[in-house]
C-alpha cells in the first residue's frame, strides 16, 4: 500500500510504535521541517491534534483497517474543525463543547466487567473498547478466522474509505478504532426475535478531560437474513456523570430480501459528548427498520446515512429526542438517497425541548433521477416546553424523478392541542395532569416502536425520569 | 323586571336549593334567583302532561339549572345561546330536538365548560353551585359528564391508562386512595363487555383509528366506569348500527337511578325509544321553543320542525 508519508522520519515517539501508516504532527512543532510545508494549507491544529493522539493510541490494529484508516488520515490534513459559519452541515450546531476541555484516551481496558445483558448475544464496549462477544454471529474483527466472512467484512470496511458524505467525526473514528464488531448473519438465517445487544458504556475519569473513545461496529445481513439489533449508548460508574466523547460508527450492510430491526438507546450523561454516525446500505427487497431515543448528552450530534442500492426498498425511520437540561443540543442530521424504483421510506421525527435546549432536524431525501415510484414520507414534530427552548428543523426532500410520491410536514408547537387538553379535563383531568400525560404520550409513540420489552420500558422509565425532573425546574 | 308569578318561584328555588346551602358557594348570592324564566317559554312540562312526569317534577330536586343563558364562540364572538331556560330534575329522561344550527351541541358543550364558548349572561346552577365559576375538570368531578359528537383522538395515550387517570381523579377528589391498573381490570372489563366491544379497545390509544362506532361506545364505556349524576350525551346514536344502539341505551338504562339525569341530543325515534325521556325539547335559534313528552319526537318525526312553536 502507498501510504502518504508526511513527517513520519522527524517524530522520536513513533520510535517505540510499529510504523504507523501516518503521522499527524502540528505544522508548529515541525517549522523547521520542509516535509511540513507539503501539509495542505487548510490543516487545522486542533484536528491534528486529535489525530496525532488517536494514532499514538492506536498501536496495534487489525491490517483489515488499514485502507480505512489511511484514507481518514490523509482527509483529515485538509479538514478544518467546524464551525457555524464555515459548515453548512453544523450551521445550527454549536459543537464548541468538544473543545471546551483537553481530549484524554482511554488508557487501559477497564477493570470493569460487562453490565448483564437480557439477551444471549451482545457485544460490550466500555469506553470504546470492545471487551466482549457473546453469540454465534457475534465477533471482533480480530477474531474472525480467514473465509469468507473476514473477506467480506474486510471488502466492507475497504469501501467505506470511500464513503463521500463523511465528516470529521467519521475520520477520527476511522483512525482510533481499535478493533471493529463484527455481527454477520449470512444467507437466509433469521434471528429476528434473538437480538444481538450491543451495549456501549462510558465512564469519565475525573481528571477535568473529555475520554474519546471510538468504537466501530460493522453488521452484514446477508441475502434473506434476518438481524435485530439493540443499542444503548449509557454511563456507568460515575456518580455525578462522567465527561467523555463518544464517538461511534454504525455500518450497516443489507443485501438483498435482507431485514434489520435497528433500536437505538442514547442515555449517557449530562457532560457528555455524543457524536455518532449510522451508514446504511440496502440492496434490492431489503427492509431497514430503525428506532432512536436519545435523552441523554450534553452534546449530540447524530449522522444518519441511508443508501440505496437496489429497488423495492423498504425504510422506515423513527427517532425521538428529548432536550431536558440546560444548553443541551441535539442534533439529528439525517440523509436518505434513493437512486432505485419502487422505494418505500417513512420517516418520524419528535423532538421535546425544555429549559435552554437546541434542538436541531436536517432530514434530507433526495429522491435521484432512476427512484421512479417512489413512496416517500417524513414527518417531523417539535413540541417547545420553555420559552427559552430553541428548535431549527430543515425537513428537505430533494426529487429529480417525476412519478413518485412524496409527503412532508413539520409542526412546531409551544402547546398541547387545546382539544385533546379539553378531553382530558371532561373526565375530571387537571390541565396539568393532561399537560404531562401529553408530553408523556408524544415521546411514548416513538419508544413504543422499541420492539423488545426490558429495552422498551427501561427507555421510557428514563424519559418518565426526566420529565418528571425538568417540570420540577 | 321579573314577571309576577316570580315571587312564587323565587320561593320554591330557595326551597329546593336550601338543602345544599350547607355547600353551596351560591347561597350567600340570592342574585342569582332573581332571575326567573321569561314567562312566554316554560322549560317545565305543561300540566297536561302524563301523570308520570307531573309526579317527577314535583317530587325530584333540581340537579341543574339553567336561566337566561346566553354563550357566543369566544373567536368570533357569534351568539349561539339566546336566553335560554331549562331545568333538569334528579332522575329525569330529557331528550333535545331541534334543526341543525339550533345550539343543542353548544348547550351541552357550555354546560360542560368547553373553552371555545363564553357565557355572557345568565345563570347556571349545578347541584347548587354555580356551574359556569367551575373549571370543566371540576364540573366532571361534580358529575357531569359530557359525550363528546366527535371523541378526540390522543395519540400515544393508552385507552386504559386514560380511564385509570380519570378514575383515580375522581378517587383523589374523594378522598381515596388511587387504584392501580390491575385493580381496576375487573371493573373495566366487565363495562367492555356489556358494550359488546373489543378488549382490545382498551390497549390502543384514546380514540386514535378507532371506527365511528368505536368512538360512540368509547365515550359510553367511559361513562359507564366513571358514573355521572348528569349524562350529557350529543348524538350517541349516530354513526351506531342498530345492535350498537341497542348495547348503549341498555348501558344508559342501566345507569339511570332515582338520582341521575340524563339529557340526550337526536335526531332519531329510534332511541328514544330504547331511552324513554321523561321531556322533550325543541331547540330553536338557541331557545327552548317547545317543551313537551315524547309525543312531541313522534310531531318531528312525522311533520320535522316547521312551526312546532305554535303547535
Amino acid at each position: 500500500m502507498s501510504s502518504p508519508s508526511l513527517c513520519a522520519a522527524t517524530c522520536s515517539t513513533s520510535l517505540r510504535l510499529p510504523p504507523p501508516i501516518l503521522r499527524f504532527r502540528r505544522p508548529g512543532a515541525l517549522a523547521s521541517v520542509p516535509a511540513a510545508r507539503s501539509a495542505p494549507a487548510v490543516s487545522d491544529d486542533l484536528v491534528l491534534r486529535i489525530a496525532e493522539q488517536l494514532e499514538d493510541s492506536v498501536a496495534a490494529s487489525s491490517p483489515l483497517l488499514d485502507p480505512l484508516r489511511s484514507a481518514s488520515a490523509l482527509s483529515l490534513l485538509s479538514t478544518r474543525w467546524p464551525t457555524r459559519r464555515s459548515n453548512e452541515a453544523f450551521r445550527f450546531t454549536d459543537i464548541s463543547y468538544l473543545r471546551s476541555l483537553p481530549i484524554s484516551l482511554p488508557s487501559q481496558a477497564p477493570a470493569l466487567a460487562a453490565p448483564s445483558s437480557p439477551y444471549p448475544s451482545y457485544i460490550h464496549f466500555s469506553d470504546g473498547v470492545l471487551t466482549s462477544t457473546s453469540g454465534v454471529h457475534v465477533s471482533a474483527l480480530a477474531d474472525l478466522p480467514p473465509g469468507p466472512a473476514r473477506d467480506r467484512a474486510a471488502a466492507v470496511l475497504a469501501a467505506s474509505a470511500e464513503f463521500a458524505d463523511k465528516d470529521l467525526f467519521y475520520d477520527f473514528n476511522a483512525i482510533g478504532a481499535k478493533d471493529v464488531a463484527v455481527v454477520h448473519v449470512p444467507e437466509g438465517v433469521s434471528m429476528a426475535d434473538d437480538p444481538v445487544h450491543i451495549m456501549f458504556s462510558y465512564s469519565g475519569n475525573g481528571d477535568g478531560s473529555m475520554v474519546m473513545s471510538n468504537p466501530r461496529v460493522l453488521v452484514l445481513a446477508e441475502k434473506g437474513a434476518e438481524v435485530a439489533i439493540v443499542e444503548e449508548h449509557f454511563e456507568v460508574g460515575q456518580e455525578d456523570g462522567g465527561c467523555y466523547w463518544a464517538n461511534p460508527v454504525m455500518e450497516i450492510i443489507l443485501e438483498e430480501d435482507a431485514k434489520v430491526v435497528h433500536s437505538y438507546v442514547q442515555r449517557q450523561s449530562f457532560e457528555a459528548a455524543h457524536t455518532k454516525w449510522t451508514v446504511i446500505q440496502q440492496s434490492k427487497s431489503s427492509k431497514y427498520e430503525f428506532v432512536e431515543v436519545s435523552i441523554g448528552a450534553r452534546l449530540n450530534r447524530h449522522n444518519l446515512h441511508i443508501q440505496q442500492l437496489g429497488p423495492e426498498t423498504d425504510t422506515q425511520l423513527s427517532a425521538f429526542h428529548f432536550l431536558s437540561q440546560d444548553k443541551q443540543i441535539h442534533d439529528l442530521h439525517s440523509k436518505l438517497i434513493l437512486d432505485h424504483p419502487r422505494g418505500l421510506s417513512n420517516q418520524l421525527h419528535k423532538c421535546i425541548a425544555s429549559s435552554t435546549g437546541n434542538a436541531i432536524f436536517d432530514g434530507n431525501i433526495k429522491v435521484n433521477r432512476y427512484a421512479q415510484q417512489t413512496d416517500a414520507g417524513q414527518e417531523t414534530r417539535c413540541l417547545l416546553l420553555s420559552p427559552k427552548a430553541l428548535i431549527n428543523v430543515k425537513p428537505n426532500l430533494q426529487i429529480i424523478a417525476d412519478d413518485v410520491k412524496c409527503t412532508h410536514g413539520a409542526a412546531i408547537s409551544g402547546e398541547h392541542d387545546p382539544n385533546a387538553l379539553y378531553f382530558f379535563q371532561a373526565r375530571g383531568i387537571d390541565v396539568k395532569t393532561a399537560a404531562d400525560a401529553l408530553n408523556f404520550a408524544f415521546g411514548a409513540h416513538v419508544i413504543n416502536k422499541i420492539p423488545f420489552k426490558p429495552i422498551e420500558k427501561n427507555a421510557l422509565a428514563q424519559f418518565k425520569e426526566l420529565l418528571a425532573s425538568s417540570r420540577q425546574e | 323586571m321579573a314577571p309576577p308569578f316570580a315571587a312564587a318561584a323565587a320561593a320554591a328555588a330557595v326551597a329546593s336549593s336550601s338543602s345544599y346551602a350547607l355547600f353551596s358557594a351560591s347561597a350567600d348570592r340570592p342574585l342569582l334567583r332573581h332571575q326567573m324564566p321569561p314567562s312566554s317559554i316554560s322549560v317545565r312540562p305543561r300540566r297536561r302532561t302524563t301523570a308520570a312526569s307531573a309526579a317527577a317534577e314535583s317530587t325530584g330536586r333540581a340537579l341543574l339549572e339553567a336561566r337566561d343563558l346566553f354563550a357566543c364562540v369566544k373567536e368570533s364572538g357569534e351568539e349561539i345561546l339566546t336566553g335560554l331556560n331549562l331545568t333538569i330534575r334528579e332522575g329525569e329522561v330529557h331528550a333535545l330536538m331541534g334543526p341543525n344550527g339550533s345550539g343543542k351541541s353548544t348547550l351541552m358543550k357550555v354546560l360542560a365548560g368547553h373553552p371555545e364558548y363564553e357565557v355572557t349572561a345568565g345563570t347556571v346552577i349545578f347541584k347548587g353551585e354555580n356551574l359556569i365559576d367551575m373549571e370543566p375538570e371540576e364540573r366532571s368531578l361534580a358529575g357531569i359528564f359530557m359525550s363528546f359528537q366527535a371523541p378526540v383522538e390522543i395519540p400515544g395515550v393508552n385507552n386504559y391508562d386514560f380511564l385509570l387517570m380519570a378514575l383515580n381523579a375522581r378517587r383523589e377528589k374523594k378522598g381515596l386512595p388511587a387504584l392501580g391498573p390491575l385493580q381496576i381490570f375487573p371493573i373495566v372489563e366487565e363495562k367492555v363487555r356489556a358494550l359488546d366491544m373489543n378488549a382490545d379497545i382498551l390497549n390502543r390509544a384514546v380514540n386514535e383509528g378507532f371506527s365511528g362506532g368505536e368512538r360512540k361506545r368509547n365515550e359510553i364505556l367511559q361513562l359507564s366506569v366513571l358514573g355521572a349524576d348528569l349524562a350529557l350525551l350529543d348524538e350517541i346514536d349516530s354513526g351506531l348500527d342498530v345492535d350498537a344502539i341497542e348495547d348503549v341505551a341498555k348501558v344508559v338504562n342501566g345507569m339511570l337511578a332515582p338520582h341521575n339525569s340524563v339529557m340526550m341530543i337526536t335526531h332519531y325515534q329510534r332511541l328514544l325509544d330504547l331511552i324513554k325521556p321523561s321531556y322533550v325539547h325543541i331547540m330553536e335559534k338557541g331557545k327552548i321553543v317547545k317543551t313537551g313528552d315524547r309525543s312531541l319526537a313522534y310531531y318531528v318525526d312525522e311533520s320535522g320542525y316547521k312551526d312546532i312553536a305554535t303547535v
